[in-house]
């Protein structure tokens, strides 16, 4: 009971902060340059953790297809398979575990610490918006540059399953590539990249929420980091199901009529 | 990393990244040495060995549940949507998924759970040890702090994943159950038919193997940023990070070698 009224607390605050972000968006949005700022040093920091992430989720996919696949004699459909899955599914959800503890613990680190030596409160003092100079860049930032880390990790994902397909399935890329379009539709497509783009949104979301409102000096800056990628990585999940769901939906509605 | 430390010269970049590669990797392995000998020297502390495996175990298991159980409603749901496309009909889907759930979806989500939440909490706690100058007080007592800090930790972190994997591994395959029963249509007797079939006993000794590995690397990971972290507050919080994303980065690695390793055994 204690833990349920926990929960929908925490939720309405972060929907709270959220909202506030989003006016301070609508209403004064900071400059460009700042955000910019903030897409390069997120994508420079975490682009080679992802594009190995990617690579080696996409040859893990195409290993474990590639035995259930050949049980069947559908070694043809084995890319094709095995690049639907990664892009509908396992991909986006893999590498965004891998962002949250990323750029999600150092965003909320570097908040925290902000937070925690009162340098936050030292803007508030100097008449400006903190919302606005500190969080808003960081949001617009982190939701660009990892919509963009995670394609790119997907894309990558193709180059890793077509890879492993040569050396462990004697597949070659041509025959790996071919039967992708034919699986691989353009509402699969538009699936993972909403995925990528939910998920962008959420991590944003948690670590700048968590790092805003961190308290109890160093020791709180390790509870809030530690917190945002725990939380993070559940609402991943959540997530998951829902746009899974979602498209589901969508896909009967349209099937239907 | 150290993009701005380094000059332009791309020679000189390439040495700098080699030389702090081999130096990372050389203390690395020392403090691999050192566990591996610290654990058959002496006796691992009991109470300490108790404490983390109830911090490991205890601690995560909602949270793994939880999340294990969401991926694999998903896992089931998408590979019947794929099976439909190929062979048209999606008779397969609770064999399949069964030995997707088994041989990746439950060890590897466990595993990078565990990562960001215990793998986080131990490297801050060993980081801010180092900083407050505790372990320089541990070594000046006489007591070796791999054995009085890392072993405990390694030794509940591998019974820790492998106990939590086998529960994931539970949830996941009866969240499964319960979605095909009811969305899928297919009956909870045709589902553990479909099973016996695709999946073998050796699917659940190897997906306790590679929580086994996954769960010694966590810790010494954690650990060794720990011990290696820079004074002050902010080098807590990028010990962390790095941890994490190490540890992660290892896990998909890891499990990679050993699908690819275990592929020969089926």
């Amino acid at each position: 009971m204690k833990s349920g009224v926990l929960f929908v607390n925490r939720l309405g605050e972060i929907l709270l902060f959220l909202g506030e972000v989003l006016k301070t968006l609508w209403k004064r949005p900071c400059k460009l340059e700042l955000v910019l700022e903030q897409v390069w040093h997120v994508t420079i920091q975490s682009f080679p953790t992802t594009a190995m992430a990617g690579f080696f989720v996409g040859g893990i996919m195409t290993v474990q297809f590639a035995m259930l696949v050949s049980e069947f004699g559908a070694s043809a459909y084995l890319g094709g398979l095995a690049t639907s899955a990664t892009i509908r599914e396992i991909g986006p959800m893999l590498i965004a575990f891998m962002l949250s503890g990323k750029v999600g613990a150092f965003t909320s680190a570097e908040l925290g610490t902000m937070k925690v030596t009162e340098q936050i409160d030292a803007i508030r003092c100097l008449g400006a918006d903190p919302i606005q100079e500190i969080i808003l860049p960081r949001f617009l930032g982190i939701i660009i540059s990892s919509f963009f880390l995670l394609t790119g990790g997907l894309m990558l994902s193709v180059i890793g399953g077509s890879t492993l397909g040569i050396l462990f399935a004697g597949i070659n890329p041509q025959e790996y590539v071919r039967h992708i379009p034919t699986i691989l539709g353009f509402p699969s497509l538009m699936s993972g990249l909403v995925k990528c783009m939910s998920y962008a949104l959420v991590l944003a979301t948690i670590c700048t929420f968590m790092g805003y409102f961190t308290t109890g000096g160093a020791k709180g800056v390790g509870r809030s980091v530690v917190n945002t990628s725990v939380l993070t990585m559940v609402t991943i999940v959540v997530f998951d199901w829902g746009t899974s769901f979602l498209g589901q939906l969508l896909m009967s509605w349209f099937a239907v009529g | 990393m150290s993009i701005k430390t380094v000059s332009a010269n791309p020679f000189s970049a390439l040495g700098h990244f080699l030389i702090v590669s081999f130096k990372d990797i050389r203390s690395f392995s020392q403090l691999v040495g050192a566990t591996l000998v610290q654990l058959f020297a002496h006796l691992p502390r009991k109470k300490e060995t108790f404490q983390q495996l109830y911090f490991v175990a205890n601690g995560s298991l909602w949270t793994i549940a939880f999340c294990v159980t969401f991926a694999s409603i998903v896992t089931i749901l998408e590979s019947s949507f794929h099976m439909k496309i190929v062979i048209q009909n999606d008779s397969m889907v609770p064999g399949f998924a069964s030995v997707l759930i088994l041989r990746e979806l439950g060890s590897v989500v466990t595993a990078l759970l565990l990562t960001s939440r215990v793998g986080a909490g131990m490297a801050a706690e060993i980081g801010s040890m180092k900083v407050t100058e505790q372990i320089d007080a541990l070594k000046m007592l006489g007591i070796n702090p791999v054995r009085f800090l890392v072993v405990p930790r390694l030794i509940a972190s591998t019974i820790g994943c492998v106990i939590l994997s086998i529960i994931a591994n539970m949830v996941c395959i009866l969240a499964a159950m319960i979605v095909a029963d009811q969305f899928l249509g297919y009956s909870i007797g045709l589902f553990l038919t479909a099973m016996r079939r695709f999946v073998d006993f050796q699917d659940i000794i190897f997906a306790s193997i590679k929580a086994f590995c996954f769960g010694i690397v966590i810790p010494l990971m954690s650990c060794y940023f720990g011990f290696n972290c820079k004074s002050g507050a902010d080098g807590v919080g990028r010990a962390t990070t790095q941890s994490v994303v190490f540890a992660s980065v290892a896990i998909i690695v890891l499990d990679f070698i050993l699908s690819y390793t275990f592929s020969y055994f089926y």
